[in-house]
C-alpha cells in the first residue's frame, strides 16, 4: 500500500511539473505583454523598466525557475491587475463565493442524483426510471451556460420568483446553486443507477432473497454498501471541478468568484495570477485523483487483500 | 426434420444469411431505441436545414435588411423575430447550425485522425510507446480542458479553424482510449498470431486486421466527439474568444441575447434552444449507436 502511494505521488508530481511547463510556455507565447493593453500607451522606456522590475526581461527558463521556486515556498507573487495584494490573498477572497455556491451545488445535487438513480434502479422501466434517465441525459449533455440562461428566463424573467443574479443575501444563491447542481445530479443519477443494477444482479443478492431477508434490508444493508465504492471515488474530482467555480455560471449570475479571473488574467497577460490559478486547479485535480485511488484501494477489500498477497 | 429438404436452397440464397449480419443486428438494436432514433431524425432535419440554408431563408445571415424593425418579436414574417442589428433571427439560427455542425464534424474527424493511429499503435505495440501515450493522456486528464482551450484560443485569436484544432486536441483522448482497448483485446487472438507467424509487419497487422475490427469503437468515438466539439465551440464563442462576429454562432448569440433577455426574450430563447436541441440529439444518437454497435460498452 505504501509503495503504491509513493509511486502514485511521484508520478503525480512529474505530471504536475510537465503541466506547469506546458502552461507557462503557452501563456508566454500569447503575443503582447501586461503593459500593452492600456488605452493610454506607456512610453517605451517606462515599459522596459516595469518589465525589468517584474523580471519579465529575463529569458523564459529563468522566469520559469524563479516562479516555481516561489511556488515551492508558497509565494505566488503579486497579481498585475491588483498590485495591492498577493495572488494568494486574491484567490483566498475570490474563492469564497465559488466554494460556497459550487460546494452547495455538489452537496445538494449529488444526494438528489443518488436517490434518483436508486429509485430508477429499484423500479426499473417505470416512470421514475424514465424521469431519471431524462434528467441524467439532459444534465450531462446540455452546456451549463444554456442551463443557467434557461433558469434565469424561467424563474427570474417569467415567473419572477427569484432575483436573477448577484451575490449577497441567500435568496440570490438559489439559481446559481441550481445551475451548479445539474451536473453532479445527472452524473450521480447515472452512476447510482448502473452501480445498483450491477449489484442487484449479483448472485449474493439472490442468496439474500432466498434467505428471506426483507427487500429493504437487502437494499440498504447490502446492495447500497456494495455499490457505493464507485460513487465515493468520483466524488472528489467532481467536487474539485465544480467548487473551483464555473466561468459561465459566475459570468451569467454575476457572482464575484474565481471564474472571472480565469478570463481576465489571460486577457490582461497577468502571468502570476494565471499561472497560480492553473496550477491550483491542476494540483487539486492531481490530489483528488490520488486520494480517490487510495480510497478505492482502501474501500475495496478485494484489491486490498490482493496487495497483501504480493 | 422437414427443414432438411429446404436447407440447400436456403443456403444457396445469400439473402437469408445476410439478414443475420452483425450490422443488421446492430441496426435492429438501434431501431429499438426510440430516443436514439428520434434524435437521429431531429439531427437529420437540422443537418438538412444547415445544408440548404439559402433555400430555407431569403436573406443572408449578415444582411441587415430589417433595420427599421430591429428587435421585433417573432411573427409570421420573422419566425424567430429580428435581432438587435436588424437581421432576420431565424436566418441567423439556421446559418448558426452550419457553423456549429461544421465545427463539430471536422473536429470529430480531426480527433479520429489523431486518436485512431495512436490508440491502435499503443494497443498493439504496448510497452514503452503505450506508456508514453498513457502519460500524455494523464496530462490531459489533469488540465481542465476549458481553461487550456481558453489559453489556446487566445493564442490563436479564435476563428473557426483554430476551434476545430483545439477541440480535436482534446477530443482525440476518448477515441484513442476506445481504439486502444479494442486493439488490446484483439492482439492475442489466433488470427493475429497467424498473421504474425506468416511474417506480416506490424503496420500490416494494425492496418489490415486490427483497425477493421475496431470499426465500432471508431464510429462511437467519432459520433461522441461531435457534441463535445460543438459544446466547446459554443462555450468559447459565448466567452467571445471563439467564432468571431459577424459569422453566426449560437454561443455568441446566447451571449448577446443575455443582455436583451429581460425585454426581448426571443434573443436568448432561440439560440439556447437550438444549441440544446442539437447537442442533445447528437449525444442521444451517439449513445444509441454505442449501445447498438457494442452492447458491452453500455452504461460507460
Amino acid at each position: 500500500m505504501l509503495s503504491f502511494i509513493i509511486r502514485r505521488t511521484l508520478s503525480m508530481l512529474a505530471t504536475f511539473i510537465v503541466v506547469s511547463i506546458v502552461i507557462f510556455l503557452m501563456m508566454h507565447s500569447i503575443p503582447g505583454g501586461p503593459f500593452d493593453g492600456y488605452d493610454m500607451p506607456l512610453p517605451d522606456n517606462i515599459k522596459a523598466r516595469l518589465m525589468a522590475d517584474l523580471g519579465l526581461d529575463k529569458p523564459l527558463w529563468e522566469q520559469y525557475l524563479r516562479y516555481m521556486w516561489g511556488v515551492f515556498r508558497l509565494d505566488f507573487g503579486v497579481p498585475y491587475q491588483s498590485p495591492g495584494e498577493t495572488v494568494m490573498g486574491l484567490i483566498a477572497h475570490a474563492w469564497v463565493p465559488s466554494l460556497v455556491l459550487g460546494g452547495l451545488g455538489v452537496l445538494i445535487g449529488a444526494p438528489l442524483g443518488i436517490l434518483l438513480g436508486m429509485a430508477a434502479a429499484l423500479k426499473r422501466n417505470s416512470w421514475i426510471d424514465y424521469v431519471a434517465s431524462t434528467i441524467a441525459t439532459l444534465g450531462l449533455t446540455i452546456p451549463v451556460f444554456v442551463i443557467s440562461t434557461l433558469l434565469i428566463l424561467v424563474f427570474a424573467v417569467w415567473l419572477k420568483w427569484t432575483p436573477a443574479s448577484g451575490w449577497g443575501e441567500p435568496r440570490r444563491w438559489i439559481l446559481p446553486i441550481a445551475a451548479y447542481a445539474a451536473v453532479p445530479m445527472a452524473t450521480y443519477a447515472r452512476y447510482a443507477r448502473s452501480a445498483m443494477l450491477d449489484t442487484l444482479n449479483k448472485p449474493f443478492v439472490t442468496v439474500l432473497r432466498a434467505k428471506g431477508l426483507s427487500e429493504r434490508r437487502i437494499v440498504f444493508q447490502h446492495v447500497l454498501r456494495n455499490s457505493a465504492i464507485p460513487m465515493i471515488t468520483i466524488f472528489l474530482p467532481m467536487f474539485v471541478g465544480i467548487a473551483t467555480g464555473s466561468i459561465f455560471v459566475e459570468k451569467i449570475f454575476r457572482v464575484p468568484g474565481l471564474g472571472a479571473y480565469f478570463v481576465s488574467s489571460i486577457e490582461k497577460r497577468d502571468y502570476p495570477l494565471e499561472m497560480a490559478l492553473m496550477l491550483l486547479i491542476s494540483a487539486l485535480f492531481c490530489i483528488s485523483y490520488l486520494v480517490s485511488d487510495i480510497l478505492y484501494a482502501l474501500l475495496n477489500p478485494r484489491i486490498r487483500l490482493g496487495g497483501k498477497d504480493q | 426434420m422437414t427443414d432438411l429438404a429446404t436447407a440447400p436452397p436456403a443456403l444457396a440464397s445469400p439473402g437469408a444469411a445476410r439478414r443475420r449480419s452483425p450490422l443488421y443486428l446492430a441496426w435492429r438494436r438501434f431501431a429499438a431505441n426510440r430516443a436514439a432514433l428520434g434524435a437521429g431524425v431531429v439531427l437529420a432535419v437540422i443537418i438538412l436545414m444547415a445544408i440548404f440554408a439559402p433555400l430555407v431563408s431569403k436573406t443572408g445571415p449578415n444582411d441587415q435588411a430589417f433595420l427599421t424593425t430591429s428587435l421585433a418579436f417573432p411573427s409570421a414574417e420573422h419566425w424567430f423575430g429580428v435581432d438587435d442589428l436588424g437581421r432576420d433571427f431565424f436566418t441567423r439560427i439556421v446559418y448558426g447550425a452550419r457553423v456549429s455542425l461544421g465545427i463539430g464534424l471536422s473536429a470529430a474527424l480531426f480527433s479520429l485522425l489523431l486518436g485512431m493511429p495512436l490508440g491502435a499503435l499503443a494497443g498493439y505495440l504496448g510497452g514503452r510507446f503505450d506508456w508514453v501515450i498513457m502519460r500524455i493522456i494523464e496530462l490531459f486528464s489533469v488540465v481542465p480542458p476549458l481553461l487550456a482551450a481558453l489559453l489556446l484560443a487566445t493564442l490563436t485569436r479564435g476563428g473557426v479553424w483554430a476551434i476545430v484544432l483545439i477541440s480535436g486536441l482534446f477530443g482525440w483522448v476518448n477515441v484513442c482510449l476506445l481504439v486502444r482497448a479494442q486493439v488490446k483485446s484483439f492482439r492475442e487472438k489466433e488470427f493475429i498470431m497467424a498473421a504474425r507467424a506468416l511474417g506480416a509487419s506490424p503496420w500490416h497487422i494494425v492496418w489490415r486486421h486490427l483497425l477493421p475490427n475496431s470499426v465500432s469503437p471508431v464510429i462511437v468515438g467519432f459520433v461522441l466527439a461531435i457534441p463535445l466539439a460543438m459544446m466547446l465551440e459554443a462555450s468559447l464563442s459565448f466567452l467571445g474568444i471563439g467564432v468571431q462576429p459577424p459569422t453566426p454562432s449560437w454561443g455568441q448569440m446566447i451571449n448577446v441575447g443575455m443582455n436583451f433577455m429581460y425585454f426581448y426574450w426571443h434573443m436568448a430563447v432561440f439560440p439556447t434552444a437550438a444549441l440544446a436541441l442539437t447537442i442533445l440529439s447528437a449525444s442521444l444518437l451517439g449513445d444509441g449507436l454505442r449501445d447498438a454497435l457494442d452492447p458491452t460498452l453500455k452504461g460507460r
